[in-house]
Formats: C-alpha cells, structure tokens, sequence
C-alpha cells in the first residue's frame, strides 16, 4: 500500500534526503529527482500540491528553500499524504527546535531514523510525535 | 540550534556540507563529489580508523550517493558496522546498509547473521533495530532464516517490537505469501492489542489481505466500526492527535478498509452508516486533515450501498470543496464527484458550472482531474461537447505517455457513444491528426473496418455518402505536413478503395495524390505500402470497367522504384500491380472485385486447385514430392530440432570430469622425415616420456598406454646427439669466433 519514496530535495535539485520504498539505482534516482522537482518549480502557489507523475501521483509541500516530495499510488488520499508531510516537519521541529534544512543536512540519519519509526513498507504506521521521538531520544541516551 | 556541531561532527564534514550547500552548478557540485570520493577512499581503507568517525565517512558516503554517484566501494564498511555493540552506531550501520542496498545485493548474505542474532538481543531498542532491517532487506529466500524469530517477537513485552514484527510479518506475506499463510491470524490478534500503535500498524497488513480475500474478513466489520468509533471518541491518548483531529491517520486507514468490507454488502454497509454519519456530521473543514477524513468518508460512502442521507451529507461535503478557493479541496471535490457518479449519476450536473471552471484552469492537475470526472460522465447526449473539448485539450499535452491515455479516451468515447457516423469519422480524424502514432493500431483497424462495414446499416445510399464525405475530407487533409504514419495508411487504404467509387474524382487525380503521399513519405515502407496497394485497386476498378488505364509518369516511376526495393514485401505489391495491368477485365474482377474488404476469402491449405497441374507434371516425368521426414542421408532442420531435445533442458555447470582422452593409435604410414635417427639406442628418452602406471584404455592396441606421439619427431636432444654434427654446430662455432 501506499509510498513508494519520501525525498527531501532544494530547489536547485540537490537532493537532502532519499528514501525510496521500492528499489531503483542512482541514475534511475537522479532522473527521477531532476524530472520531479522540474514540474513541481514550475507549479505556483495556487495550484494543487499534487502532480501526476508517470502512473503514480507525487504529493508535495514547501517549505522555504527544501521541497518535500512524497510519491504515492494512486488509490492513496493525496490531501492526507500532505498532511503526513507536515507531520514529520512538525515532528523534526519539536526535536531540532526551529528545524531548516542544516539541520537535516548536519543531522542526516537522525532525520532518517524518524522516517524510519513513521513508514514502513511504504505504509504509515506511527503518528505520534511522542512515540516517534522517544526512540530517538532512548538511542542518543544509550550511546 | 542544531546547525553546527553536535556528535563530534569534523570540521571536514562541516566544509563538505558547506561547499555542497554552497556549489553553484552542477560541474561545481561534481568535482567536489569526486573529490569527497577520494578522500573516503583513502579514510576507509586504513584500518585504524576509530569507530565514530567510521560512521561519519558513513553518512558522507550517503551525500556521494544521494548527488548521483556511486559509492559501492564503502558498502562493506556500513555491513560491518552492523556488528557493532553500541547502539547508534549499529543503528547507523544498518540505516546505511538499507539505504546502499537493496535485497537482492549479495551483500546481504553477510548481513542476515547479524540480523538473527540482533534479533535476539535482551535490548529491545536492538531488536528494532533488527527489525527495521528486516523489513527493507529480507527476501523470499531469506525469510525463513527470521521468520521464527518474528514470530516470538509478536508477543514481545514492548510495543515497539509488536509493532515492527507485525509489520515484518506483512513485508514476509507481500514477498512470500505461502511462506506466512498459516501466521494470518497473528494480524487478527494484534488487532486487538492493548496499544493503539500496534493495533494501527496491524491495520496496513490486513486492509493488503482483506482486498485479496473479502469474504474471510466480514466478520470483523463489527471489530472494525468499534475502533473507529473509539478513535473518533477521542479514547486514544492524546498524543495520537494531529491538529485536534484524534488519530486521523488510523481513522483514514479505518474508513479505507471499510469501504472494501462493505462494498457490495448491504448487511456489511449497514453496520457502518452510523459511525460514518457521526463522523461527517462531526467533521472539521476548517483544517487539511479534517478535509482529508471527510473526503475519506464520500469514497467510503461511494462503494457502500447506497444511503440517502449519507449521500446528502456527501454531495454537501462535495459543494463545499467544490466553493473552496483551495486547489487542493477543489481538486478533492472533483475526484469525490468521480466516485460518486457510479451511484448518483445526477450529482455531477448540479455542479456544472464548478466542473467547468475546474476544467479550464490552467492547473494542469486539476484539468486532468476534471477531464476524468468527464469521461466517467459522457452519455450520448453530452459525448460531442465532451470529446471535442478532450481532443483540443489533447492536442496541447507535451506528454506522450498522457497523450495517448487521453487519444484512448476519447476513442473509446467516440466509439461507444458516436450520435452520427459523420460526426465519429470526423472526431477520429482529428484523433488521428494528433496522435495517430500513439494509438493502438487496431483502432485504425476499427475505423476502415467500419467504413467498409457502413455500419451494419443496410443503407446503401448512406454508405456511400459517409464513404464520400471520407474521401473528401481525406483528400482535403493529406498535403497536410507531419502527418502520423497511421493516419495516412488508413487514408490511402480509403482512397483506395472508395476515391473514384462516386465518380467525382478521377483516377488520375487519386492515383496521383497516393503518389505524393508515397514520395513525400519514402522512409515509411508500411504507408508505401498501402500507397501501392491503393493504386492497384484504382488500376484495377479501372481496367474492369473497361476504360484504359492512364499511368501517370509519378506513378510510373513509383513502380519503378519499388520493383527494386530493398523490402521485399514493395516488391511484392508492386510486381503484383504489374501484373494486374497486363489481365483482361474478367479476370480483373475476379482478382479484385469493387466494395468487398468484408468478403471472407476461402483458404484452401491443400491447394486442390493445382492438382490437375501437378498430375499433368509428373505424367511429363517430373519427380514426385518426398516429404521432409521421409527424406535420407541428410542433415535436416528437423533432426537438429530433435537433437536440441534431447539435451537437459536446464543449463547447468557441469561437475564431473571430462572423461581423459583415448590414446591413439600409432599411425601404418611410415614416418616421412628421413633425417631421423633410430629410436631404439636412446632407452632413456623413453624411460622418461612413459608413464610409470598403465591407464585403461578402450582399445586393445599395442600402444595401449598414453604418451606423447613420438612418431615422426626428430629426437635430437638426447645424450647421442652431442658429438654428433649438426647445423648449429656451425653457428656455435662462429659465435666462438666472434667472442674472440
């Protein structure tokens, strides 16, 4: 069910975070991530967060300088999917305080590690900004 | 702050960061990847590296890979860091791994030792760790090292383990359904779990196994509708709300699942209407994701059975977006109007205004999503207007992918809901105009197959006046440049066939239209094709009519040109028009009669009309035909089809030995050199070329055991040959000289 890719990527296309559900190599990676964000800059305020794309739709959001782009099947409700973007902005701001896209690039794999608890097999599975950051924090205290 | 520092962060990673934040074009961007890659080249293969800063090179390798390049000379350092004891760092080494590979690399063999043991470890945190892995790299072959394990971490103590196992649990069920089909009921368990983050996560397996296999499941949709109605209660701890929504993801996944158990139900659907109405009655359309649940809700509302008051409350719920300023809502009242319009098909006309707005929005999004709405909507009294606005909007879309998605459309509208013939000709011309090449060929097909059917009607009159307006409109459309090589052969086929039917036009006129269409298309053989084969028909209505045939020059030298082509099949078409030139009126007829593409042609496979022929040949003395499998002593195509059988079908590596090679036998010749010296004084040279031990041969020969033939080769090397003269012995003696 569900996602098939979480990136994070500027508006220069250089990409800041790639978590892909479904397996594709680094020149399939690239192609994808130019084409996407190409159509999503070229796309105004106004107009619908969601773009079709191939046979499968991306759901995006922005915030300053960094693109979010979620790539879902088509049976999946787009409108939620944005939702789940700001969730995990909501989530990476309560734990990096005033989050920007340094702190994603400094701090890749904690970034990643929140992804981790929030998706897997591409499906939705914790929401709770508590649950999600509590692994986070038990880890650091561990180590 | 997070933006500096923090976790011992070198200043080398903070520069990388920087310069890559920084670089100004990609060429930029490039060197400095490059260079990045050679100084992690050089760190990871020293093998003093303490373990921290290892795993910073990690996280570098990762920004390698994520601008493109290749990093797979570090992948075995993020699999040994999986061994690690220290919890980040494990955790990094298996973040990295999921992330470099994937799970058919061959790496992961390494990996799956580290998991099983992770997945044992008394600190649970581990075990999520290992559990995480497993969900991302574990495959069909490697499930049923785990599997175990999982299993007995569905009942862990912490529900973070529960939550994770179920969730590898359904990765094992999507790649090896077999392998997990007795554990289902581990899903209804779970479902019942006291922690809601385990019973939402269990919600993702069973919506994947109850869309395979509805019926199974009916019984849990009481199960169901009491959850949702807990989670909209607000009984889950706050922490689960979003925005004042109480759990609204687990609400989202609830609805979708109760749409698939009730579709088609009405015991089901009607369980669930009340929690459905409570929900929508409730709901808030002031924020995002009180949207998303309402929507949620219409598409529930759309496949269960029907209910007045839930569609009310839907079609409010549609206006609403629909008024929206938003795009988003907008674009979700569209797509809600979609579903609904299976069950209510009137909803949509009392929004047509809003629908027409959407649709000539330049939001491509939205356009796109409103031209579905149109398609499920067009009924014969609406399919012009429809299919007239599709085809201009067609026309504008870059995309070749989307563009024949939408050519099929209006196609398959055009087909199905045609109010005129003359109307459908015209709307498939324009079809073919601008996207002829993207089409399925076979609605080419269709279309010369109708205009030679007339369909079905048995007007005659009208026929032949929807087969003129065809030619006209053809004859007015060919000169047109870029025009799609489909579209012309169904024009040249028209023409062929009906262009002097009406006897407006002239065959020399058609005749040399079809000769520009050839010429100024002579790299495309297929509309050649056609072509030739259109003037053959024209020749040959001609010729049985009984007027005398004028080739026009153009034409002439198309034959010409295509009596030598390279493409045999033109070849073909055009010695068989040569022919047809050459035959009187009658037999013209017979060949090529006016006005029957839908005549059958009889076949007959045993070619009883040559008979007479045949029978004539061999009282003249001809050789009777030898079938194939009767034929001797040569090699034919059926026996290496035959022999092919008969080897394994598998291609395997072959183990055993090759058998050792049989040992010759001594040639009767008698050896030819005559510069031989006698073999029988140098014992010794045979002492050493013969193997000590006999070897089994097959043959009974003298020479029965192996070694070299020494037949005919001069033996000079022995002991005798050293006092012996020979021709070198000249040379020595002069390089003696010269070292003088």
């Amino acid at each position: 069910m569900g996602i098939r890719f979480v990136l994070m990527v500027n508006k220069q296309g250089q990409t800041r975070l790639a978590q892909y559900y479904e397996y594709l190599n680094v020149e399939e990676r690239r192609a994808l991530e130019g084409e996407i964000v190409r159509k999503c800059l070229t796309r105004t305020q106004q107009q619908c967060s969601f773009v079709e794309h191939r046979n499968y739709k991306v759901v995006y959001r922005r915030y300053a300088s960094l693109f979010f782009l979620v790539g879902v099947d088509n049976e999946e409700n787009e409108l939620a999917i944005l939702e789940f973007i700001h969730l995990l902005v909501e989530t990476m701001d309560r734990h990096f305080g005033n989050v920007c896209e340094l702190d994603i690039m400094f701090h890749l794999e904690k970034a990643h590690f929140m992804l981790e608890e929030m998706v897997m097999n591409g499906c939705i599975i914790e929401t709770s900004k508590t649950n999600i950051l509590s692994q986070i924090q038990l880890m650091e205290r561990a180590s | 702050m997070g933006s500096q520092g923090g976790f011992g962060q070198s200043k080398e990673f903070l520069d990388l960061i920087k310069s890559i934040g920084e670089a100004r074009s990609k060429a930029e961007e490039d060197r400095i990847v490059l260079r990045e890659i050679e100084t992690l080249k050089a760190r990871l293969s020293d093998p003093n590296t303490p373990k921290f800063k290892l795993k910073e090179y990690l996280i570098r390798l990762l920004y390698v890979e994520m601008l493109g390049h290749d990093a797979s000379f570090g992948y075995i350092h993020a699999v040994k860091m999986t061994h690690d004891d220290n919890l980040l760092l494990k955790r990094t080494g298996y973040l990295t791994v999921t992330l470099f590979l994937n799970e058919d690399h061959d790496l992961i063999i390494l990996i799956v030792n580290t998991i099983q043991k992770d997945l044992k470890s008394d600190n649970y945190l581990v075990v999520c760790a290992a559990l995480n892995a497993v969900c991302r790299l574990i495959n069909e072959e490697t499930i049923p090292a785990v599997l175990p394990q999982v299993v007995e971490l569905l009942g862990h103590q912490k529900e973070a383990v529960r939550k994770k196992a179920v969730m590898a649990l359904h990765r094992f069920s999507q790649r090896s359904p077999g392998s997990v089909s007795h554990l289902l009921s581990n899903f209804r368990k779970r479902l019942c779990d006291n922690d809601p983050g385990v019973m939402g996560a269990t919600l993702c397996p069973l919506f994947d196994l109850i869309t395979l296999d509805v019926d199974k499941y009916k019984d849990l949709v009481v199960s169901f509708v009491n959850i949702l109605k807990q989670v909209a209660e607000r009984r889950l701890p706050k922490s689960y709300d979003y925005h004042q929504m109480p759990a609204p993801f687990i609400q989202i996944k609830l609805l979708k699942i109760l749409a698939v158990l009730g579709s088609g139900d009405k015991k089901a659907s009607e369980q669930m209407y009340t929690i459905l109405g409570d929900i929508m009655r409730k709901g808030d359309s002031t924020s995002n994701i009180g949207n998303a649940i309402l929507y949620e809700c219409i598409c529930c509302v759309s496949s269960l059975h029907p209910n007045a008051k839930l569609l009310e409350a839907a079609a409010d719920a549609i206006s609403k977006f629909l008024k929206s300023d938003s795009h988003n809502l907008k674009y979700l009242g569209i797509a809600a109007l979609s579903r609904l319009i299976k069950i209510s098909p009137d909803i949509a006309e009392q929004h047509q205004l809003a629908v027409i707005d959407c649709l000539e929005d330049p939001d491509d999004t939205l356009k796109r999503k409103t031209f579905e709405l149109l398609y499920k909507m067009t009924k014969s009294s609406n399919v012009e207007v429809i299919v007239d606005r599709m085809i201009e909007y067609m026309i504008s879309i870059s995309d070749n992918h989307y563009k024949t998605e939408i050519a099929s459309r209006c196609v398959e509208l055009a087909e199905q809901f045609a109010p005129s013939n003359q109307w459908f000709i015209q709307t498939m011309n324009k079809v073919f105009e601008h996207a002829g090449d993207l089409v399925n060929a076979k609605v080419a097909h269709n279309l010369m197959r109708l205009i030679a059917e007339g369909f079905g009607e048995d007007d005659d009159t009208a026929d032949s006046q929807l087969r003129s307006s065809a030619v006209e409109s053809y004859l007015r459309i060919m000169g047109e440049p870029k025009l799609p090589s489909a579209f012309l052969q169904v024009i040249c086929w028209v023409l062929g066939e009906y262009g002097t039917a009406d006897g407006k036009y002239s065959a020399s006129y058609i005749t040399g239209k079809l000769c520009d269409v050839a010429e100024a298309h002579s790299a495309d053989d297929t509309v050649k094709a056609y072509a030739v084969t259109a003037l053959l028909k024209i020749y040959s209505f001609e010729i049985a009519a009984g007027r005398t045939v004028d080739i026009l020059s153009e034409c002439q030298s198309l034959i010409e040109e295509l009596l030598a082509s390279n493409s045999t099949d033109l070849q073909q078409r055009a010695y068989e028009l040569q022919a047809i030139l050459n035959v009187d009126a009658h037999a013209v007829e017979k060949i090529m009669p006016i006005n029957s593409t839908c005549d059958d042609i009889e076949i007959d496979k045993n070619l009883a009309f040559l008979d007479g022929y045949v029978q004539q040949s061999l009282e003249n003395g001809a050789e009777p035909y030898i079938p194939e499998s009767e034929r001797s002593g040569m090699l034919s195509i059926s026996s290496f089809m035959t022999h092919e059988d008969h080897e394994p079908s598998t291609h395997t590596l072959r183990f055993e030995a090759y058998e050792l090679p049989k040992p010759s036998l001594p040639p009767n010749a008698p050896p030819s050199s005559t510069e031989l010296v006698p073999v029988t004084e140098l014992s010794y040279v045979a002492d050493i070329f013969q193997p000590t031990t006999s070897l089994p041969s097959a043959s009974d020969s003298a020479a029965s055991e192996l070694k070299l033939r020494l037949d005919g080769v001069q033996k000079k090397w022995g002991r005798a040959h050293l006092l012996l003269p020979c021709p070198t012995h000249h040379f020595k003696q002069r390089h003696c000289e010269d070292s003088k």
